[in-house]
């Protein structure tokens, strides 16, 4: 069943407990990401140390289940990567979301593929994908210094 | 009243959606069409079709009557005074821009006061929006009690010398609140203020007496009204139509254009640039017949048992909290569930093929007011039966299961 696949126990957990749902100190990378819509919203830090690494990532924001699930996850498996990493990572997280039937990122591991791919059920719900990467595109904002907010529509 | 039967008559129940009856509970975003309105679009298109106000063939003064047939039967329905204080507009969001607008230009200057409410869908704040950046003019609200309501004790209290305008939803799309428009407008006038209501839920839901109510305008949407999209009404005492500049230029509108000089046209043409929606207009005398072939207090008495019957349901739902709950209440059930965001209640009840809305339905101040950023709404129709609303109560409780709740 459909639902089942969108709400597996581990975006249900995710959602209700969601990882790094806080303000990274002395984050020295932000951006914000809302979704005109629904109103969901989402602020994305990141500390990034002298080698470029990601220290540490977090975020605030409210949202549905499958956005706060994709904050927590993704905030959590981009510590300890560098931008070109992480910047690979979302690619390959976007091309799953949208059409790809696996990951296939070198800077994923098994682990962590097997988390993302929690969220391949959303592939069928075509209103509920800006949900699952509105934290995404923001993070690439945040890297990217763009000062704009991220929006889901133009 | 045969509901049954007169579900028969809306084509969208026969079919399938995702293998599911269609338990549409959607309304207040826009109501499903009755056969004679879809049939009706095209007859015209295939059998009748001419623009209209234009030509003097055949057919384009055909298409004239049928256009002005419209307006008339929309100055019955809500008992206006004259038939040029009906203007067709594109939606009653332009409806609503178009009395900012010309206010904007004419009526309202700095520093005067526009009331609304923290009711209002953004389209009735908006427009007000525009003036407060362009005039300089200033918003107030009037804001909400415990239950949801919009009070007259309130707007009293809210009104200073300064305001000039109250512009107040009929019917609030989140709460279901119906405001005392009459006692507002009475209270209005001995004070000078002119009233424009946003009846976008009003409209489809309540009995409408323009010279009653004696409101200034009044924005209808006609597709919550079981008739097309793309078409709404303004309804404006003739003395504002007349007095108020032109909204757009374009064919249609002017008496005569020279070089050096314009003469605008006369009411209702002032208002009607270019080439209008035609076949929406033609189609929408059908809903109203629709309408009244029911009876406005018919529908109204068949709402109010939905919306009891549903409040009673959902309060009996543990972890269902309903948003509002005003003393006269419209077809609108907005409501959180602990520990589930609207958006996902809405796609696990559209699996059951229960379709809701989810968000802010355009009424984030109201919202940050609450302070929730968004919520799920069923809102019920001519069509909706008490079932519906037990299957919307059950797709609540499997929504609960998945999430553990």
């Amino acid at each position: 069943m459909n639902l089942k696949e969108l709400y597996q126990e581990i975006i249900l957990e995710h959602g209700k407990n969601p990882r790094n749902l806080r303000k990274t100190e002395g984050f020295n990378k932000d951006a914000k990401g809302n979704n005109p819509l629904c109103g969901d919203n989402v602020h994305v830090y990141l500390k990034l140390n002298g080698q470029k690494i990601v220290e540490d990532a977090s975020f605030e924001g409210s949202g549905c289940a499958i956005s706060m699930a994709s904050a927590s996850i993704m905030t959590d498996l981009i510590k300890g990567k560098n931008e070109h990493e992480a910047k690979d990572i979302v690619e390959d997280f976007l091309g799953m979301i949208k059409e790809n039937p696996e990951l296939k990122s070198e800077h994923l591991n098994e682990d962590e593929k097997t988390k993302l791919m929690c969220l391949s059920g959303v592939k069928q719900y075509p209103m509920r994908v800006k949900c699952a990467t509105l934290s995404w595109h923001t993070m690439v904002s945040a890297f990217d210094e763009n000062n704009e907010e991220v929006k889901t529509e133009n | 009243m045969n509901i049954d039967q007169i579900k028969k008559e809306f084509p969208i129940f026969d079919e399938k959606i995702q293998n599911n009856d269609l338990v549409y509970l959607d309304s207040a975003n826009s109501s499903q069409k009755p056969k004679v309105v879809v049939d009706r679009i095209n007859e015209f298109y295939t059998k009748q079709f001419s623009n209209v106000g234009r030509s003097v063939h055949y057919l384009a003064v055909a298409a004239t009557n049928l256009y002005e047939n419209t307006r008339t039967s929309v100055q019955k329905y809500i008992n206006a005074k004259d038939k040029n204080e009906i203007v067709f507009t594109k939606g009653a969001t332009e409806a609503l821009n178009l009395v900012a607008n010309t206010l904007g230009q004419s009526y309202l200057h700095e520093g005067d006061e526009v009331l609304i409410t923290e009711l209002e869908h953004h389209s009735n704040y908006v427009p007000w929006h525009f003036l407060r950046k362009s005039k300089n003019i200033k918003i107030n609200f009037a804001e909400i009690n415990e239950e949801g309501e919009i009070t007259l004790e309130e707007i009293e209290k809210k009104i200073t010398p300064k305001t000039k305008l109250i512009s107040i939803t009929h019917l609030s799309n989140v709460t279901g609140a119906i405001l005392p428009v009459k006692e507002i407008t009475q209270l209005a006038h001995s004070k000078g203020i002119i009233v424009v209501v946003d009846g976008c839920q009003g409209a489809p839901h309540l009995k409408l007496d323009m010279q009653d109510l004696d409101c200034d305008f009044y924005a209808i949407s006609c597709h919550k009204m079981y008739g097309p999209t793309g078409l709404g009404v303004l309804y404006g005492k003739k003395k504002w139509l007349e007095e108020l500049p032109p909204y757009q230029g374009g064919g249609g509108m002017i008496n005569e254009v020279k070089k050096d000089m314009i003469s605008y046209g006369e009411l209702p043409n002032k208002y009607e640039a270019g080439t209008m929606a035609t076949a929406q207009v033609i189609a929408f005398d059908q809903s109203i017949k629709f309408l009244e072939s029911i009876g406005i207090e018919n529908v109204m008495k068949h709402e109010a048992d939905l919306v009891e019957y549903g409040q009673e349901l959902l309060q009996k739902n543990n972890s269902v909290k309903l948003i509002g709950n005003p003393k006269n209440k419209g077809g609108v059930l907005s409501f959180t569930i602990e520990g589930v965001h609207p958006h996902d209640i809405a796609t696990i009840l559209d699996e059951d093929g229960v379709a809701i809305r989810a968000g802010h339905h355009c009424c984030q101040i109201l919202h940050d007011k609450l302070n929730i950023p968004a919520s799920a709404r069923a809102s019920v129709g001519i069509y909706n039966t008490k079932e519906d609303l037990d299957q919307l109560n059950q797709s609540i409780n499997n929504c609960k299961k998945i999430f553990n709740l």
